[in-house]
C-alpha cells in the first residue's frame, strides 16, 4: 500500500478510542491490511499504557479493601429467585379440590426426600473431607535438583488447579518443564511452563479428568512445546 | 495444611506473581484479590477520580473494578498485556462508562497529572524487582513527557484518556474548531510516542 494511503493521522485518536463510528471503522478495515499502520497503532498502545503513570495519585478510603472482600465473598451465592405470590395463590386455588389425596401423596414424599437428603449429606461430607485433605499438594524436588519446591493447589471442586514452583534452573530455550497427572501408572500431560530468573513459575491445570481424581504428579524435563509421554528424569513430584 | 493457610502464607510472603493471583482469583481465593487489591488500589482509585473528579463515584468504581475482576479473571490473557494494563484499561473503560451513564462533565481543569518531583508508583509486583525498576524509569520518562506538552495539547489529551470524549465534544467543552481539537490530540500522542521512543 502507497505511503499517502496510510491512516497515521487517525490512529493516536483510534488508540485513544475516541474516534467516531465510522472513521473507526475505516482504521479498523485499514489495519486488517497495513502491517504498518498496525506497527504504528502498538506503539500508541505503549504510549496509552504509560500515561496513568503520569498522573496524580491518590489513597483509596482505607475501609475500601474490606468492603470489596466482603462483597466478592457474598458474590458467589447464587441469587434465589423469590416465588410470585399471583403464581402461588393461583396454583393453590387449582389444587385445592384434591387436598385429602395431595396430602397422603405429600407425606410419603416428604419420608422418601427425608431420607434421600441424608443420604445426600453423608455423601457430600465425605467429599469435603476428600477436597480439604486435596486442596494443597507439596511438591519435593528429586536427587537432580534438591533444592526445588512447589505447591499443587486444587479448585474446591477438584476440576482445576494452580501449579507453583521455585528453585528450578533456568532452561534452555529449546526445553521446558512439562507436568505430568499421574493415575493407575499412565502419565498424562498437565501442560508445560518455564521458569523466570529466580527460579519461579506457574501453571493453570485444566484437565479433561477432575484433578482430584489424579494419584500423584511429576515434572520433568522435556523438548520445548512437551512430548506426548515422559522423556526425561523427573525433578518434582508428590503424591494427592 | 489447609488451603486457606497455604495460600495465605504464599500471598502474605508475596512470592505470587500478579499472572498467579489472578489464577488463584479465577479459583475464589479471597486472599489473592486483597493482595492484587493491595497491590493496584492506589492505581485504580486514582484513575478513576482524575476521570469522574468525584471520591465517591472514584470509590464506587473502584468497587466495581475489582469485583469484576473478581468474576472475570479467567478471562485474562497473558497474550494481551501485562496484568497493569489490564487493570488500567478495565477502569479506564468503567469510569468513561460512569461519566456518560450519569452524564457528569469535568471541564478538564482538574490537576490530574503529577508533578515531576513526585513519588513514582509504588511497587507493584513484588516478586519482580527488575520489573519495578522499569517501571520507576517508565514513569519518570512519561511524567516528563507529558510536563512537556504544551498546555493546550495537555488539557485536550486529559479530556480525550480519562474522559474519553470524541473529538466533536472536546471542541463543544473548550470552544474550539473541530479540526484545532484533533491536531491537539494528534500532536500531543506524536511528542509523548517520540519523547518515549516507541
Amino acid at each position: 500500500m502507497a505511503v499517502e494511503e496510510h491512516l497515521s493521522e487517525l490512529l493516536p485518536a483510534y488508540a485513544l478510542d475516541i474516534l467516531d463510528e465510522s472513521e473507526a471503522r475505516t482504521v479498523s478495515s485499514h489495519l486488517a491490511g497495513c502491517s504498518g499502520c498496525r506497527a504504528e497503532l502498538h506503539a500508541y498502545r505503549q504510549v496509552m499504557e504509560d500515561i496513568p503513570l503520569a498522573m496524580a495519585q491518590a489513597d483509596p478510603p482505607v475501609y475500601l479493601k474490606e468492603k470489596i472482600l466482603k462483597q466478592a465473598a457474598s458474590s458467589e451465592k447464587s441469587p434465589v429467585a423469590q416465588p410470585s405470590k399471583n403464581w402461588w395463590h393461583d396454583l393453590k386455588s387449582r389444587l385445592l379440590p384434591a387436598a385429602p389425596l395431595l396430602g397422603m401423596v405429600s407425606l410419603v414424599l416428604i419420608i422418601l426426600l427425608g431420607a434421600s437428603n441424608l443420604f445426600l449429606w453423608q455423601r457430600l461430607n465425605q467429599v469435603q473431607t476428600d477436597h480439604n485433605r486435596l486442596a494443597t499438594v507439596p511438591l519435593m524436588g528429586t536427587d537432580l535438583i534438591p533444592g526445588a519446591t512447589g505447591m499443587l493447589v486444587i479448585s474446591a471442586d477438584g476440576e482445576h488447579g494452580t501449579l507453583v514452583v521455585d528453585g528450578l534452573p533456568v532452561l534452555d530455550p529449546s526445553q521446558q518443564y512439562q507436568l505430568w497427572l499421574i493415575k493407575d501408572g499412565q502419565r498424562t500431560s498437565g501442560g508445560v511452563f518455564s521458569v523466570d530468573e529466580e527460579g519461579y513459575g506457574s501453571l493453570w491445570i485444566s484437565s479433561v479428568e477432575p484433578l482430584a481424581s489424579y494419584q500423584g504428579v511429576g515434572i520433568t524435563i522435556e523438548p520445548s512445546g512437551g512430548s506426548p509421554a515422559p522423556t526425561g528424569e523427573r525433578v518434582l513430584g508428590g503424591e494427592l | 495444611m489447609s488451603l486457606d493457610t497455604a495460600l495465605g502464607q504464599l500471598v502474605d510472603d508475596k512470592k505470587l506473581n500478579d499472572e498467579t493471583l489472578l489464577r488463584l482469583i479465577a479459583q475464589a481465593q479471597e486472599s489473592a484479590l486483597g493482595e492484587l487489591y493491595d497491590r493496584y488500589s492506589r492505581l485504580v482509585y486514582s484513575m478513576a477520580l482524575n476521570s469522574v473528579d468525584d471520591p465517591a463515584l472514584a470509590e464506587e468504581i473502584t468497587q466495581d473494578v475489582f469485583l469484576r475482576i473478581w468474576n472475570k479473571a479467567t478471562t485474562y490473557q497473558v497474550e494481551q498485556g501485562k496484568v497493569i494494563t489490564w487493570i488500567a484499561s478495565i477502569t479506564r473503560y468503567r469510569s468513561i462508562d460512569m461519566l456518560r451513564r450519569l452524564k457528569v462533565r469535568p471541564e478538564g481543569n482538574r490537576a490530574v497529572w503529577a508533578e515531576e518531583d513526585d513519588e513514582p508508583f509504588e511497587s507493584i509486583d513484588p516478586i519482580d524487582i527488575e520489573e519495578e525498576v522499569q517501571l520507576n524509569q517508565r514513569s519518570d520518562n512519561i511524567r516528563k513527557a507529558v510536563a512537556a506538552l504544551p498546555k493546550d495539547q495537555r488539557q485536550a489529551l486529559t479530556l480525550a484518556f480519562f474522559n474519553g470524549y470524541t473529538h466533536a465534544e472536546i471542541a463543544q467543552i473548550l470552544n474550539e474548531p473541530l479540526g484545532t481539537i484533533k491536531t491537539r490530540i494528534r500532536l500531543a500522542m506524536q511528542k509523548l510516542r517520540q519523547t518515549l521512543r516507541y
